[in-house]
Formats: structure tokens, C-alpha cells, sequence
């Protein structure tokens, strides 16, 4: 598309092993509580991902990806407390749950587009803590306990819960976001792109897009496990209150504030949402706590209305499109 | 007499999806948006309606108030925000998604004001009759006054859309200017004007369902989430395009609902509407009484 020279697969692993060092050592000087929000942006990062690749590669929306994200959060919960299997295991389990999910709901929902898909995503997003409360292997209204606890061996005294529940969500971003960019720029993400595009068009070029679709479902449900595992790492709970249907829309305000369309969008996207409701908390210490409360979701809405109205496809493909104007026409 | 009994229970609630229903599919009809922000204006309307009971008193002073207010809110939102998210969203990678996302954008702002206005807290909303079983001949039924109340008002709200839609001018200019915007602008009728009223009325019927529910669900500012989820899935029922077919759906809704409620019990009701609610839009997406060929997108 715009850029000419992709970084092969070798060079973004490369680039990636030094980001995750450089997160390693950065996070000795920063205090506990930013630490603490830097784990919550790599879990609502890795959620965005799964948002930006059904919606803004493969062209489905959804209003629904807390319900995935809390489909993998149970099912590690379960393993944990039913089994006994071993934490990092249980990331694993959640994108493979998850992933499962995805592909039965996608093979139904996978037909459906517009209004009638956002329709029933909303509707999943809305069912799903609900179906949760009455499911009772998963604990009610009270939920189940999801603890990462202490590093392991000689390291648990030097460093801090908050620091190793870092290393882990960041790592677990750092994995995904190297993985969704193989997949965006493989023969699957082109594919995806060829039916958002035209989906007569992309099944004369021998794409199957009925396939391209619950697969697209199936890959990005994966991705939400692995948020929906992090965000539960991060609360330490997995419970019905923590997969509201806010959190599916902060999740795809921060995949539009972002840019649907390129996976680098997604860590600004997550940034904005942790940082917002931060400035306003620092600012209004004095104010009502009413004030501290809503003003950052009505501000993140409307920073998404005017996002919507001004740049449909993301500010930062708007400034992408300023910038090449000279190149092409409007 | 047991399953009478069931069905009767769900006529009233049925009537009130029916409402929400109605407010999706006139939006949907004239403008091809599915107003997502339709649980927070009627929540809005309701809460207007709420401070107006709490100062004056007068239940029906409030009813009547909650209505204007989401009238009011209704043609507010279409001229300040949807009109302008239509006309920009021609991209095509957000053509579909960006009225959506506008919308929910639009709950988020509305929840948010209510939140920081009227508080988090589930408040309860007043009625003016008895929720007391009506008893017929020593028997009770799960039926009350307010049942009735609920049930009438919507009959008679929904008769004079009827008779506006089928017997005036103006009824005339708004089913054309949902099926042929084009032909009816060269015909003289200002079609965005139209479009306008209908957000305005839809609004109204989202008031008026708002206060009506209020009383069972008690009032939160995202206290309207599944009743816009039932609503929305009372309209695929009827197919997005008829408006008899959407308050016909939300009766069924209802009815089928409060069945389940009462053979299987209260956590099946929304899998039940879930998965209704995805059977039809796969086997059936133009509505049991949509038309033939109806728009998918």
C-alpha cells in the first residue's frame, strides 16, 4: 500500500526482542503505579489488535470483543482452579478457547453484515456477563480468582507483583502485536482485505470469502482470549462486572482513536484510554467524584464522535493522507 | 390456566419492546441507521421525566414530559450529529461502520452526562396505578393495573402513528421519503425535514417506553442496555422495514419471553433472545413480515 519497504519477519522479531529489553529496563525507574498502568495498556493493546484485525482488516464490526475477552478469562480461571495447571499455561488456554468460540460464532455471525452484525455482537456483548451469572461453575456476581502471583525462584523478593505482572502483559502484547503484523502483511491479511474490500471481486480472484470471514472471527476471538487473560491478570478477578459492555466499546474507541486500519494504531489507541481517565483524575482531585467519574467517558466518547465525523478512518490516517496530499487528488 | 397466565405476563412488556421497536425501525426506515443511542435518549427522557415527578408531583405532567423530552432529543441528535456522519461517511473501509460507531459514541456521551446529572444509583420510578395481580373471580392473575395502564397507552400511541402514517400528508411525505428520498424531494417535500420529524417521533416512542419500563427495571444510566438488545431483536423479528412487523415482533418478543421466564427460568430469557435473535437474522433477515428482497445492508 503506502509503504514500499516491509521489515521482514526476522527484523521484527529482532526489533521486537529489543523493545521488550528496553521495557524490562524502563521499568526499574518508573513508580509502582505507572508500571501498574503500563500493564493495563498492553491488555487493552492486545485487545484493540483483535479489534483492528476483524474490523479494520477484515471488515466486520464488532461490539461484542469483551465477550470474547471474557470467554478467555473464564476459561483460564476454570483450568487454574478446577486443575490446578500452572499459570502460563492458562494464556494458552485462553486464546485456544477463545479462538474456538470465535470460529462457532463467526461460521453464524460471519454472514451477517452492518447493522445486523453490530446488532447481535451488542447483543453477545450485553448476554455474556448475564449467561455468566447463571452459569454456576463461574463463581456469580463474585467471580473467580485469577492471580499471576509472585515471579519465580530467587526473584520473588526483588521484584515487585505489580512489576512481574507487567513483564507479563507486555510480553504477551509484544507477542501479539508480532504476530498480527505477520498475519496483516501474509497472504491472510491480504485476503481479508480483498473481501472488505469487494466481496464478488475478491471470490472472482479464487478467495473464498464465507472461509475469510470465520476465520477472520476465529483469529481475532484468539487475540481477545489473550487480552481478555491479561485484563483479568491485571483486576487479579475474573467476574461478569469486569466484561461490561463498556469495555467493548472503550476497546473499539481506542481501535478507532488509533486507526482501524494499521495495527501501530492500537498502542496509541490503548494509551489514550488508560491516560485519559489519568489526566482527569489528577485534575479534578478536588472536584466531585460524579465529575472524575463520567467526564472521561464522555470525553472518549466524544473524542470517538469526532473522530468518526472529522477522520473515519482514525487520526492517525487522517495525518497519514495530509501528509501524502501533494501525492494524490483530495 | 398456568400457561394463560404466562402468556398474559408477557403482553405487557411485549408492548413495551414494541415501542423501542417502533423508535429502531422509523430511524432505520428513513435514514438506514440503527440508533444504538436509542437506550440513552429514552434513559435521558426518563430521567427528564423522574425530576419533573420528583418537583411537580403529577405523574402524568411527568409522562408527558418525558415524551417532549425525547422528541426534543430526538430531532436534536439527527440535526446536530447524524446528519453530518451520514454525509461524511462515504469511506469505504467505514462506510457501514461508522454510523455504529457514531452511534455508540453518542450512548457513551449521553450516559456519561446522565451519570454525572442524575448519579450512578438505580433510582425507582413512580406509577400512578396499583402492580398488585388484578383478581378475576377470587383468582389472581400476573396481571395488574399498571399491566393494563402500560398495555392501553401503547395501543393508543401506536393507533395514532397509525393514523398519522396512513390518513395525513404529513404520514404520506414520511413513508415516501423513506422508500424513494429522491422522488419525493423532486416532488417538492423537504426531505431532510422529514427525516428530522422521524428521529423526533422515534424519540417520543423511546420516552414513552423509557417511563413505562422504568417502574420494573428501575432507572440507571445504562439501565436501558437490554431493553435496547430486545428491542432491536423485536425489530429483526418484524424485519427492519415494517413498522407493524416490529410492534407485532415485540408482542412475540414478549409472550415468548415470559414463557421461557416461566418454564425454564429467569437465566434462559436472554439466550433465549439471543438465539432467536441469530436464527432469524440468518434464516430469515428480511423479518418475518419484511418484505421480499428487503436491504441486507
Amino acid at each position: 500500500m503506502h509503504v514500499v519497504h516491509k521489515p521482514s519477519t526476522g527484523k521484527r522479531i529482532t526489533l521486537a526482542i529489543f523493545v521488550a529489553l528496553l521495557l524490562l529496563v524502563a521499568s526499574n525507574f518508573v513508580d509502582e503505579y505507572r508500571i501498574f498502568q503500563g500493564a493495563q495498556v498492553a491488555a487493552y493493546l492486545v485487545g484493540i489488535v483483535s479489534i483492528v484485525l476483524l474490523t479494520g482488516f477484515s471488515g466486520q464490526i464488532t461490539l461484542g470483543q469483551g465477550a470474547f475477552m471474557a470467554v478467555g478469562s473464564y476459561s483460564a480461571a476454570i483450568v487454574v482452579q478446577e486443575f490446578g495447571l500452572p499459570i502460563w499455561l492458562t494464556f494458552f488456554i485462553a486464546v485456544i478457547a477463545a479462538a474456538l468460540f470465535g470460529a462457532i460464532i463467526g461460521i453464524s455471525a460471519g454472514r451477517l453484515t452492518g447493522p445486523y452484525l453490530a446488532g447481535a455482537t451488542l447483543a453477545f456483548a450485553v448476554g455474556i456477563p448475564a449467561l455468566a451469572n447463571a452459569i454456576p461453575i463461574l463463581g456469580g456476581e463474585q467471580g473467580l480468582s485469577f492471580d499471576i502471583g509472585y515471579a519465580p525462584g530467587k526473584y520473588a523478593d526483588t521484584v515487585s507483583p505489580y512489576k512481574w505482572l507487567f513483564w507479563i502483559c507486555a510480553l504477551c502484547a509484544i507477542i501479539a502485536v508480532v504476530i498480527a503484523v505477520n498475519l496483516t502483511s501474509s497472504g491472510m491479511g491480504r485476503e481479508w482485505r480483498a473481501v472488505r474490500a469487494h466481496e464478488t471481486a475478491a471470490a472472482l480472484a479464487g478467495i473464498n470469502p464465507a472461509r475469510s470471514k470465520v476465520l477472520a472471527f476465529t483469529v481475532s476471538s484468539g487475540f481477545a482470549g489473550l487480552a481478555g487473560v491479561s485484563f483479568s491478570a491485571t483486576v487479579g478477578l475474573v467476574s461478569p462486572s469486569g466484561f461490561t459492555l463498556s469495555l467493548s466499546f472503550l476497546l473499539l474507541t481506542g481501535a478507532i482513536l488509533g486507526g482501524i486500519s494499521h495495527i501501530s494504531g492500537a498502542l496509541g489507541g490503548a494509551f489514550i484510554i488508560v491516560i485519559i481517565p489519568t489526566i482527569f483524575e489528577m485534575w479534578t482531585e478536588e472536584a466531585s467524584l460524579g465529575v472524575a467519574t463520567y467526564l472521561p467517558g464522555i470525553i472518549v466518547s466524544a473524542l470517538l464522535l469526532l473522530s468518526i465525523a472529522l477522520a473515519p478512518e482514525g487520526p492517525s490516517e487522517a495525518l497519514h493522507k495530509l501528509r501524502h496530499r501533494s501525492h494524490r487528488k483530495g | 390456566m398456568n400457561l394463560i397466565n404466562t402468556l398474559i405476563a408477557g403482553v405487557s412488556i411485549g408492548a413495551i419492546y414494541s415501542l423501542i421497536a417502533f423508535a429502531l425501525i422509523l430511524v432505520w426506515r428513513s435514514t438506514r441507521v440503527v440508533n444504538f443511542a436509542q437506550a440513552g435518549q429514552a434513559a435521558f427522557s426518563t430521567y427528564v421525566g423522574l425530576s419533573i415527578e420528583k418537583a411537580a408531583g403529577n405523574y402524568w405532567l411527568a409522562l408527558i414530559c418525558a415524551i417532549l423530552a425525547g422528541v426534543i432529543v430526538g430531532a436534536f441528535v439527527e440535526v446536530v450529529v447524524v446528519r453530518f456522519i451520514v454525509k461524511r461517511a462515504t469511506s469505504a473501509a467505514t462506510a457501514t461502520v461508522a454510523p455504529v460507531i457514531a452511534m455508540l459514541g453518542l450512548l457513551g456521551i449521553f450516559q456519561g452526562v446522565m451519570g454525572l446529572i442524575w448519579g450512578g444509583e438505580y433510582q425507582p420510578y413512580p406509577t400512578a396505578f396499583s402492580r398488585e395481580g388484578i383478581s378475576i373471580a377470587g383468582n389472581q392473575i400476573p396481571f395488574s393495573q399498571f399491566d393494563l395502564f402500560v398495555l392501553l397507552t401503547v395501543v393508543v400511541a401506536m393507533s395514532i402513528s397509525a393514523l398519522v402514517f396512513q390518513r395525513t400528508s404529513l404520514g404520506l411525505s414520511m413513508r415516501a421519503a423513506a422508500f424513494a428520498p429522491e422522488v419525493t424531494r423532486l416532488s417538492g417535500i423537504r426531505v431532510s425535514r422529514i427525516r428530522t420529524l422521524g428521529w423526533a417521533f422515534a424519540g417520543g416512542a423511546g420516552g414513552l417506553a423509557g417511563v413505562l419500563v422504568a417502574p420494573t427495571t428501575f432507572i440507571a444510566p445504562n439501565s436501558f442496555d437490554l431493553l435496547l438488545v430486545f428491542g432491536f431483536t423485536a425489530a429483526v423479528i418484524g424485519g427492519l422495514d415494517s413498522l407493524i412487523g416490529g410492534v407485532l415482533g415485540g408482542l412475540a418478543l414478549g409472550i415468548g419471553l415470559s414463557v421461557v421466564t416461566g418454564y425454564l427460568g429467569g437465566s434462559y430469557t436472554f439466550m433465549t433472545a439471543f438465539v432467536l435473535l441469530i436464527v432469524i437474522l440468518l434464516v430469515r433477515p428480511q423479518g418475518i413480515l419484511g418484505a421480499r428482497g428487503a436491504r441486507r445492508a
